[in-house]
């Protein structure tokens, strides 16, 4: 609440707001970045796994991405439930679902250690966990983010966000949202 | 002579309390950190945690059988052939060894050797039973009241899970 409270406060929320510390949705899902959503139907049964949320076009101009078409999808299956073109079936949710990587659960364990090592006050023995949670799984900018967010960058990890961005080179920062392309009338 | 009596006891219990200090590991298990005691010097070297059985419960909740390492319905037996990998006794005391237990049971670890932390991530199968039951993990978090939610209470409703944090 000290780092986020400002934000929830402004944007007066009508959903439930959880406060999540020690990261474990971003665990228990396998989440490597913000803003990610889940979709979850009534019966508790995923229907879209993990995919790039954002519901405003404020940074765009950084990943290509429009928040209509998304929106739209949220509201098309908010209507039509499963039967929505955006909710996928089980056969379809398998395909995208894989196991983890065994190098991404250690990476896991060593975010988690570092975590513990920066609350109980030994925030520079962190850095050597947080630097192996990065190296183990690259692809996680949950790992970056938050190791920098605690430290100084430059100094401690001779890096930043947008030296990082940058090397991507091309690649797209978030994984590709795979909509169906046309909304089909039901 | 008073004061330097004083000064001589402070010194005495500084000593104390960092010697006990170090003769404290941590365990993070299931994302609960639980001090246990240090094992005697054959056992404490190398990155290894060896816990006593009475710790083995505290911190894991784990329990030794005779059929093997138990908790609740969940028994993972131990290999006959590499019961000292397991095992040890010192003195009077048993101790187990919790790393090779992870490893047998494949659970991710990471360990800080100089400030004595262990952490224990799920087993596979606990991470992973979602890819095949498709049922989305539950948790429970405080909303920002302070109010402990469950996901589980949200059946009957879509729910848009959406992640966000302030960096």
């Amino acid at each position: 609440m000290k780092d986020a409270g400002k934000w929830i406060e402004a944007a007066k929320p009508e959903y439930t707001v959880l406060i999540d510390e020690k990261h474990l949705v971003t665990r228990l899902y396998d989440m490597v970045n913000v803003p990610t959503a889940v979709w979850i139907n009534e019966k508790g049964r995923i229907v879209r796994p993990n995919e790039v949320a954002y519901v405003d076009n404020r940074y765009t101009s950084m990943h290509k991405l429009q928040a209509e078409e998304y929106l739209a999808a949220i509201r098309d299956w908010a209507e039509n439930g499963d039967r929505s073109i955006y909710a996928l079936s089980e056969t379809e949710l398998k395909e995208r679902l894989a196991p983890q990587n065994p190098d991404w659960a250690r990476a896991s364990a060593e975010f988690g250690l570092a975590e513990y090592l920066y609350k109980n006050n030994q925030g520079a023995a962190s850095i050597k966990h947080y630097k192996e949670a990065q190296r183990l799984n690259p692809d996680n900018w949950n790992y970056k983010r938050q190791a920098w967010a605690l430290a100084d960058a430059e100094k401690d990890y001779g890096t930043s966000f947008m030296k990082e961005v940058q090397k991507l080179n091309g690649k797209p920062y978030y994984p590709p949202r795979r909509l169906p392309e046309t909304k089909k009338k039901n | 002579m008073k004061l330097q009596s004083l000064l001589a006891a402070l010194a005495l219990c500084t000593f104390f309390a960092t010697s006990a200090f170090a003769d404290v590991r941590t365990v993070i298990f299931d994302n609960v950190a639980t001090e246990v005691a240090s094992p005697p010097a054959p056992l404490a070297t190398g990155e290894d945690l060896w816990v006593t059985l009475a710790d083995l419960t505290k911190a894991t909740k784990f329990v030794l059988k005779p059929q093997g390492v138990c908790r609740d319905e969940l028994c993972f037996p131990i290999p006959k052939a590499r019961k000292s990998a397991f095992l040890s006794l010192q003195g009077k005391i048993t101790w187990f060894n919790l790393s090779e237990f992870a490893r047998l049971t494949k659970q991710p670890t990471a360990n800080d050797a100089e400030h004595a932390v262990w952490f224990f991530g799920p087993r596979p199968e606990e991470q992973n039973s979602f890819v095949s039951s498709l049922m989305a993990p539950n948790f429970r978090l405080p909303d920002a009241s302070g109010k402990m939610r469950s996901l589980r209470e949200f059946r009957g409703k879509k729910v848009l899970l959406l992640t966000w944090a302030s960096w």
